[in-house]
């Protein structure tokens, strides 16, 4: 599903030129929950960010749901984040002046489904995530966790491949935090999704089935959570 | 889209109304003042190419001696000649005030087919030594009919007792060209020459002649020999063409349409800078969002499309509401402007105009902004909200 090889990636700043990501070699398996964890600057959100086509690589091979993402740019890259990828960010990025109905529909808007359809496929989003009662209030209407919650709605609206969420339970107390890895552990479960989660919280990382360590952006090592290798994944 | 855009102008209502509100007046302005300058124009383009006018050489308000009409009307090319008089009376007090002629009467209406007679009767005009012919919108202002009796108090021919002018209404026109106005009040020469007679003052000169000339005439040699006619006096005069006696008129009042094109211009360019400015700090509040839209899928064309749909919508919603008022206003202003602008009309040029400068600016006004969004990097939008 992904395959990281020889991946680099730099930011100037200042002047400075800045490494983040120093070849780094790593392959994930479809399907699977990871964590991605590391210290500050260890290039766990730039890895999230050119996973997503974000951004692009310096140097190296990026494959992701069978695309390199290092040849593809512009419009084409924008379809494919469309049709593969769904965000979910620590800030939650809800467009403040959307009902959360509307939100978890933009996305659709980029598909041929007729606006009916949208809207049936939004509110079953948002039903999924336990939103159904609100869907018509705005961003500054809900509280941290219920953002997020519609946050997670919007991108696993258009059926993508990859979740990717960086820092989801950052900006959470921690009973939002525990719903929302809740959540995010049943729509893998359910939906068999493959999700990409930074985070620097331990707690949060063992809900995922895989821990990826980055260290100056290359690669530590992965383990497996005693989650999965209870469950025998 | 189309609610996104809605959503996101009506975000910061008071700075959209502000801007919406600012092109409301721009456009109503622009309409209106260069429907002055169209209206202006209107009356010389609707000259008719067979009337002369000839005035005094020294100035339109000197008068010219009444004996040049035998003379003028014997120059080779002339078919006929109609005297004309600024009366300048007032009726009941002096705010009611309005343009008034004396004219020879059958002449008049024979050089002028543009005046319609629609209530009354030429014949009755022709007729009634003290009729008069009023045109539409005076009648209705004054609520006169036909036989109503006029009195006029004469300001600069005045009787020896001072009493007032009475006069007949016979006949009500309207005009098919902007020619003249629909204000007006025409009453007969005679009337006026005899009334006068009468008086101290005597026999009165003539203000203006207007002389029709044969078909076919060539007016430049008909022009040259009425004025070389009386190049010795006792007035000497100049003949022109009506279109140039009405473009006189036209630049009394100044380079109108230089003017106007001034202020046009200047009011549009601020309220562009000011169209341009809104756009610019509505793109920068919506960083985040064009990032998480990029992020979601949204190509840069589409962030283009969406700022510059912004734009148009916050132009074209001030552009039109300006030209609708100036269209709904327009009655208004024409009664308020009186004889001063005979005819003034929006025209379909100047609304199109209007519409053409409306979408300009909405699409000026949002390019750069527009530009600015679509070069945005998805990541470092999502990362300047951090």
């Amino acid at each position: 599903m992904i395959r990281v090889q020889d991946l680099s990636k730099s930011y100037k700043r200042g002047g400075e030129t800045l490494t983040v990501l120093d070849g780094l070699n790593l392959e994930m398996e479809a399907g699977r929950f990871y964590a991605l964890m590391g210290p500050s600057g260890s290039g766990k959100t730039t890895l999230l960010n050119l996973v997503g086509g974000l951004d692009r690589p310096d140097a190296g091979e990026l494959f992701v749901a069978g695309e390199d993402l290092g040849k593809i740019s512009g419009a084409i890259l924008a379809q494919w984040r469309a049709d593969n990828v769904g965000f979910v960010f620590q800030g939650f990025n809800l467009i403040p002046v959307l009902t959360a109905l509307e939100n978890v529909a933009l996305p659709l808007t980029l598909t041929p489904l007729s606006r009916s359809e949208r809207r049936a496929h939004a509110l079953h989003a948002l039903e999924l995530v336990g939103m159904q009662d609100r869907a018509h209030h705005r961003p500054k209407q809900l509280s941290g966790g219920q953002e997020q919650r519609v946050a997670i709605a919007r991108a696993v609206v258009t059926d993508p491949q990859i979740i990717l969420a960086d820092e989801p339970t950052g900006d959470l107390d921690r009973d939002s935090a525990g719903q929302v890895l809740d959540l995010l552990v049943q729509l893998h479960r359910d939906l068999d999704k493959t999700i990409l989660m930074v985070t620097h919280d331990p707690h949060a990382a063992e809900r995922a089935q895989s821990i990826v360590h980055l260290d100056k952006g290359q690669l530590g090592r992965i383990e497996d959570t005693p989650r999965a290798l209870a469950a025998g994944d | 889209m189309l609610r996104l855009v809605v959503r996101n102008l009506t975000k910061h209502k008071l700075r959209s109304l502000l801007t919406v509100g600012s092109l409301v007046v721009a456009l109503f302005l622009l309409c209106i003042l260069r429907t002055l300058v169209t209206t202006l124009e209107a009356g010389t383009q609707a000259a008719k190419s067979n009337r002369l006018w000839v005035q005094s050489a020294v100035s339109l308000f000197v008068d010219l001696p009444l004996a040049y009409e035998a003379k003028i009307d014997a120059v080779e090319g002339v078919e006929k000649t109609c005297k004309v008089q600024w009366f300048g009376a007032y009726y009941q007090n002096e705010d009611s005030f309005f343009g008034q002629f004396a004219v020879d009467g059958d002449t008049f209406l024979d050089m002028y087919p543009e005046v319609v007679i629609v209530a009354g009767s030429r014949a009755g005009f022709l007729a009634n030594r003290i009729g008069c012919l009023v045109g539409k919108a005076l009648a209705k202002k004054y609520k006169w009919e036909i036989g109503d009796r006029i009195p006029l108090i004469a300001a600069l021919f005045q009787k020896d007792d001072g009493s007032a002018w009475d006069f007949e209404l016979e006949g009500i026109y309207e005009v098919t060209e902007p020619v003249w106005d629909d204000r007006t009040f025409f009453f007969h020469w005679d009337y006026f020459e005899k009334t006068m007679e009468a008086t101290t003052t005597g026999q009165p000169d003539v203000g203006t002649f207007v002389v029709q000339t044969r078909q076919g005439a060539d007016q430049v040699p008909v022009m040259a020999a009425i004025d070389q006619l009386f190049e010795h006096g006792p007035q000497r005069v100049q003949s022109t063409t009506e279109a140039d006696f009405q473009a006189q008129f036209v630049s009394m009042m100044g380079n109108i349409p230089f003017f106007v094109a001034a202020i046009g211009g200047g009011v549009l360019l601020a309220i562009f800078l000011a169209c341009v400015n809104t756009m610019i700090m509505a793109a920068r509040e919506q960083t985040r969002d064009i990032g998480i839209m990029k992020a979601l899928g949204f190509t840069d064309r589409s962030m283009f499309g969406l700022l510059t749909l912004q734009s148009m919508t916050l132009c074209v919603t001030g552009g039109l509401l300006g030209i609708g008022l100036a269209l709904l206003a327009e009655p208004w202003i024409a009664h308020g402007m009186g004889s001063f602008f005979p005819g003034f009309a929006i025209t379909a040029g100047t609304r199109d105009l209007g519409i053409a400068l409306t979408l300009g600016i909405g699409v000026l006004a949002g390019i750069v902004p527009a530009w600015q969004a679509s070069r945005l990097r998805c990541v470092e939008a999502l990362r300047s909200m951090e």
